[in-house]
C-alpha cells in the first residue's frame, strides 16, 4: 500500500510537470508576444524595455522557464499583467469564490442525482422513466448560458424574487471567507447559479446511477433480498444502489476537479466573482499569468482528485488492488 | 415587452457563444490569426492574350481588379470590434472597384497593434484612438503624425512627414498664448488634410444611459460620457437614496497611482486625487489646487497653492506635497505620465503658497495636460515608499485631497468613493457619495440598469440593448460625441501609399456615411480631422474633404498615371 502511494505521487509529480511545461510554451509560443499585451498605444521603447525587464520578459525563453519552474514550486505564480499585483492572491480568493458556488451545486446534484436514478430503474418501462431520462438529457444538452438567462430572466427580471448578480448585496462587510458567505443574503445570491449548474450536472449522476443499476439488479443477492420479503424501496435504496455508487463516485472526482475552473459561463452570467470569470478575463485581456496560474490550479487539482479516487476504490470495491506491481 | 427581453436574450446567448469560441480560440495556438480567402482576381486579360494589351484602358471600361497593384489592409477580427472589420471590407470593395487587388486582414488585437506600431508592418489599416480626457488637449493627436514620432514604436506609424507641419508642431508645442496656438493648430489640420496623411473615419458616439428615476441633471462631456468628474456635482436624487450606483463592465487594473495605465483606473482615481488643474466639461482648463497659475516665460510656470486644503487623513496640503510629487513621478519614471513629465527641469518652491515649474524645452500646454493630469500625493505616506510598484493591492495608499474619498474597493465587485466634507467644494454636492458595481461583462450592466440595481452606465451600451433601453420609460439613453476616432492609416513608405495623390483617390472611394449609418445605426460622425467637432475650440471644421465620389477617384489616378 506504501509502494504504491508513493509510485502514484511520482507519476502524479511527473504529470503535473508536463502539464505545466506544456502550459509554459503553449502559451509563449503560440500566443502573440506577451508584451504587446503590457503595452499599451504607443509607449516610447525605453518604456517597451522597462515593462519586459520590470516582468522578465527580456530574458531568453529556456531561462524565463526555469524561472517560471522554480517559482512554481515555491507556490509563486508571477505579477498579473492586469493587475500588476501577485497572481497567487487573487486566483486563491476567486478560487474560494467559485468553489462556494460549485461545492454547494456539486453536492446538490450527486445527492439527488444517484437517488433520481434509483427511482428510473425502479420505475423502470413507466411514465416516470420516460420522462425522467428525457428530462435529464436535455437539463445535459441545453447550453448553460440558456438556462443561466432564463433563469435570470424569470426568477431575476420577471418576478424580481432573487438578485441576478454577484455574491453579496453590495456594499457590504465581511472579516473573512466564512464571515462573506454565512449569511442568509449569500444564500439569496448563490440560489440561481447554483441551480443551474446542479441542473447541469444532475443528469450525470442520475444516468450513470441507472445504467449501473439496471446490471446489478439482475444479481443473485438482489433476488435474495426480494425473496426475504424486503419491500421493493428497500432493496433498490439499500441493496442495490449501494453496489452500484462505484461509478458515480468517480464522475463525482473527476466533476469537482473541473469545477475548479467554474462554469466559466454561469459565472460570467451571474457576474459571479470566480476563477472561472477570472480566466475569462484573463484570456481575453492576454494576462498570461492569471490564465497560466488559473489552468495549472484547475491540472493540480485534476489529478490530487483522481489520485484520491483510485485511493477510495480499493476501499468502495476490495476487488480493486492498490498493491504495487500486482 | 418579453419580446424585447427574449432578443436581448439571443443577443447575450451570441455574444456568450462568441466569447466561449474566444477562449478556445485563444487556447489554441493555431487559431490566433484568421486570415481571409483572397478576394478572386480577374484574370480574362490574361486568358484571352490579346496583344491590344498595351493599350492605356478606356475612361469607360470597368477596370479589372488587381490592374493597379495589390493592397493587404489589416484590420481587428469579428469578434474584437465587429464595426472595424466590417468597415475594413466595405472600403476593400470600393478600391477594388477601382482596380487594385484588395486583401482584407482581420488580426487578433495585440498582433494587430504590434504588426502596427512595433513592426510598421502593413500597407494599410483600420485602427482606433480612445478619446482620453489628457487627449482633449490636441498635443497628443497633432502628434501621431508627426515626424518625430515615426520610430518603430512610435505614435506615428504611417510615418508620414511634412516640414511644414512639424515646424508648426514645435511652434504650438512652445506657444504659452491659447490663441496664437490654436492658429498653429488649425493650420497643422488643413496640411495634414490636403496630404491625406492619414483618413479619419468616423467619430464614434458614446452610448450610454441612466434611470431617469432616481437621478437627474447628468452631466455629459466628450469622450467620457457621463462617468466623469463633473456627474458627481451636479446630479440631483430623486429618491431617499443618496449614493450614486454606476455599473461598469471594466475592472480597473490597479488603483496605484504609479503603477495604471488603464482609463478605468484613473477614472476612479481623478475622483478621489486633487490636481492643480482640473479641466472642465468644455475641456476648459480651471485653476483647481493650484488657486492661479501663470507662464513667467516660455520654460517657467508659477503657480499658487489653494489655501486651507487637507489630505482625507487631515494633514494639509503643502507646497512641498507639490515638489515632492512631481519629482516622485519623475523619479519613478513612471512612464504613463512621462510624455507630461519629461520636460519638467525643476520644481522649485518659492513660499509658503507658490511654486515654480522650469522646464528645459518650451512647453505651452504644460497646465492644460501636466498639471491637469498629476495627482497630488501626500508627502508623509509615499515618501516612505522606495519601489512604488512593488505594492501589494492591500498596501496600496489611497489618501488623495480630491472632492471625494476613498472607502471601499474589493477587487471584481465594488469600490465606494464618499464626499469629503472638508473639501471646500462639499457644499456643491447633492449626494453622500459615489459607488460603483462591477459587472462580468456589459450585458450583466445593462441587467442592473433594468431592474434599478444601478443608476447609470459607465461605459457603452451594445447595439441591441440600446434599442431595449430606448423602450424603457426609465431608461435615458444619452448619446455622447466622442473625440476619439478610428482611422485608416496609410503606411506613406510603401506603395502604393508613398503617393499622396493614390492616398487621396482611395480617400474619395470611402462611403463614410453608409459606414456611420450602417454600421454604426446612426450614432457617430464621419470623421474628417484628428481634432474631433466635439473639442470645438481646437477643431478646424473647414479643413479638405474627401467625400464619397467613385468616378473622381478613379480620374485622380488616372491622371496620376495609374
Amino acid at each position: 500500500m506504501r509502494s504504491y502511494l508513493l509510485s502514484r505521487i511520482a507519476q502524479l509529480f511527473l504529470t503535473f510537470l508536463v502539464i505545466v511545461t506544456m502550459l509554459f510554451f503553449l502559451f509563449r509560443l503560440g500566443l502573440p508576444d506577451p508584451t504587446s499585451a503590457l503595452i499599451t498605444e504607443g509607449l516610447s521603447q525605453e518604456d517597451i524595455q522597462r515593462t519586459q525587464e520590470r516582468f522578465g520578459l527580456d530574458l531568453p525563453l529556456w531561462q524565463q522557464y526555469f524561472v517560471f519552474l522554480g517559482n512554481l514550486f515555491t507556490g509563486e505564480f508571477g505579477t498579473s499583467f492586469h493587475y500588476r499585483a501577485p497572481v497567487t492572491a487573487i486566483a486563491m480568493d476567486r478560487l474560494l469564490n467559485t468553489l462556494a458556488m460549485m461545492l454547494p451545486a456539486i453536492l446538490l446534484a450527486y445527492t439527488i442525482g444517484p437517488l433520481l436514478g434509483v427511482m428510473l430503474t425502479w420505475k423502470r418501462g413507466k411514465g416516470v422513466e420516460t420522462a425522467g431520462i428525457a428530462g435529464a438529457l436535455i437539463l445535459r444538452s441545453a447550453p448553460v448560458f440558456w438556462t443561466g438567462m432564463m433563469a435570470l430572466f424569470v426568477f431575476g427580471i420577471w418576478l424580481g424574487w432573487l438578485p441576478t448578480s454577484g455574491m453579496r448585496t453590495l456594499p457590504y462587510e465581511a472579516s473573512g471567507f466564512w464571515d462573506k458567505i454565512l449569511t442568509l443574503d449569500y444564500l439569496r445570491h448563490l440560489l440561481l447559479p447554483m441551480m443551474v449548474v446542479a441542473a447541469y450536472y444532475i443528469a450525470l449522476p442520475m444516468l450513470i446511477m441507472r445504467n449501473t443499476l439496471l446490471e446489478v439488479i439482475g444479481d443473485d443477492f438482489i433476488e435474495f433480498a426480494r425473496a426475504r420479503g424486503f419491500s421493493e424501496g428497500r432493496v433498490m435504496y439499500r441493496h442495490a444502489a449501494r453496489n452500484a455508487l462505484l461509478p458515480v463516485v468517480t464522475q463525482a472526482a473527476v466533476t469537482t476537479g473541473l469545477a475548479v475552473s467554474g462554469q466559466i459561463v454561469v459565472e460570467v452570467v451571474f457576474s459571479w466573482p470566480g476563477l472561472g470569470r477570472e480566466m475569462f478575463r484573463a484570456v481575453q485581456t492576454s494576462d498570461y499569468p492569471m490564465a497560466q496560474a488559473t489552468f495549472i490550479f484547475m491540472a493540480l487539482l485534476i489529478l490530487i482528485l483522481n489520485l484520491a479516487v483510485d485511493l477510495i476504490y480499493g476501499r468502495l470495491d476490495p476487488r480493486v488492488t492498490t498493491k504495487a506491481g500486482h | 415587452m418579453s419580446r424585447h427581453h427574449r432578443s436581448a436574450l439571443l443577443k447575450r446567448s451570441a455574444a456568450l457563444l462568441a466569447a466561449t469560441a474566444l477562449i478556445v480560440a485563444a487556447c489554441s495556438p493555431a487559431a490566433v490569426e484568421e486570415t481571409e480567402d483572397p478576394p478572386e482576381t480577374d484574370e480574362t486579360d490574361e486568358a484571352a492574350g490579346e496583344v491590344e494589351e498595351t493599350e492605356p484602358a478606356e475612361d469607360d471600361e470597368p477596370t479589372a481588379a488587381g490592374e493597379r497593384g495589390t493592397i493587404e489592409l489589416l484590420t481587428t477580427t469579428e469578434g474584437y470590434d465587429p464595426i472595424r472589420y466590417e468597415a475594413a471590407f466595405m472600403i476593400a470593395d470600393a478600391w477594388e472597384e477601382l482596380g487594385f487587388e484588395v486583401e482584407v486582414l482581420p488580426t487578433e488585437f495585440s498582433t494587430l497593434i504590434e504588426s502596427f506600431y512595433d513592426e510598421q508592418d502593413f500597407q494599410a489599416a483600420v485602427v482606433g484612438w480612445s478619446g482620453r480626457v489628457d487627449r482633449l488637449d490636441p498635443q497628443h493627436f497633432l502628434g501621431t503624425l508627426a515626424g518625430e514620432n515615426t520610430d518603430l514604436g512610435g505614435n506615428n506609424p504611417g510615418q508620414y512627414v511634412n516640414e511644414r507641419y512639424d515646424e508648426l508642431f514645435a511652434m504650438q508645442r512652445a506657444e504659452g498664448d491659447q490663441e496664437q496656438r490654436r492658429e498653429y493648430v488649425l493650420e497643422m489640420q488643413e496640411v495634414a488634410a490636403e496630404d491625406m496623411a492619414v483618413n479619419v473615419l468616423f467619430y464614434r458616439d458614446e452610448v450610454v444611459g441612466y434611470n431617469n428615476t432616481t437621478f437627474e441633471g447628468f452631466t455629459e462631456m466628450s469622450g467620457e460620457a457621463l462617468y466623469n468628474e463633473w456627474t458627481p456635482y451636479t446630479v440631483t436624487p430623486l429618491t431617499d437614496d443618496r449614493m450614486l450606483t454606476i455599473g461598469t463592465p471594466e475592472e480597473p487594473d490597479t488603483i496605484n497611482p504609479l503603477d495604471s495605465t488603464t482609463v478605468w483606473g484613473w477614472k476612479f482615481m481623478r475622483m478621489y486625487y486633487d490636481k492643480l488643474v482640473r479641466l472642465s466639461e468644455d475641456a476648459e482648463p480651471l485653476p483647481w489646487a493650484a488657486e492661479s497659475y501663470e507662464a513667467l516665460d516660455d520654460t517657467t510656470f508659477e503657480i499658487v497653492l489653494r489655501d486651507g486644503m487637507t489630505f482625507h487623513d487631515g494633514e494639509p496640503v503643502t507646497v512641498e506635497d507639490i515638489k515632492f510629487t512631481y519629482d516622485y513621478f519623475i523619479d519613478n519614471e513612471f512612464g504613463y505620465f512621462m510624455p507630461f513629465l519629461n520636460m519638467v527641469d525643476e520644481v522649485e518652491i518659492i513660499d509658503d503658497s507658490t511654486v515654480q515649474f522650469h522646464l528645459e524645452t518650451p512647453f505651452g500646454p504644460f497646465p492644460n495636460v501636466t498639471m491637469a493630469q498629476i495627482p497630488i500625493l501626500p508627502e508623509h505616506i509615499w515618501a516612505e515608499i522606495d519601489n512604488p510598484q512593488d505594492l501589494a493591492p492591500d498596501d496600496i495608499p489611497t489618501v488623495g485631497s480630491g472632492p471625494l474619498q476613498f472607502e471601499q474597493y474589493d477587487l471584481g465587485e465594488y469600490k465606494s468613493l464618499t464626499v469629503f466634507e472638508d473639501h471646500w467644494t462639499a457644499d456643491d454636492f447633492e449626494i453622500d457619495g459615489v459607488e460603483l458595481i462591477i459587472y462580468a461583462d456589459s450585458e450583466g450592466v445593462f441587467t442592473g440598469l433594468q431592474t434599478g440595481e444601478i443608476d447609470m452606465t459607465a461605459w457603452r451600451m451594445e447595439p441591441g440593448q440600446i434599442n431595449l433601453a430606448e423602450d424603457e420609460d426609465d431608461i435615458t439613453v444619452v448619446n455622447a460625441p466622442d473625440f476619439g476616432y478610428y482611422h485608416l492609416t496609410f503606411n506613406t513608405d510603401v506603395e502604393p501609399f508613398n503617393d499622396p495623390e493614390v492616398r487621396k483617390a482611395l480617400s474619395h472611394a470611402i462611403d463614410k456615411n453608409t459606414i456611420v449609418d450602417v454600421l454604426l445605426d446612426g450614432r457617430g460622425e464621419p470623421g474628417t480631422s484628428v481634432i474631433a467637432p466635439s473639442n470645438p475650440f481646437w477643431h478646424n471644421p473647414d479643413v479638405t474633404r474627401y467625400d464619397y465620389d467613385m468616378d473622381r477617384a478613379a480620374q485622380i489616378l488616372e491622371d496620376a498615371g495609374y
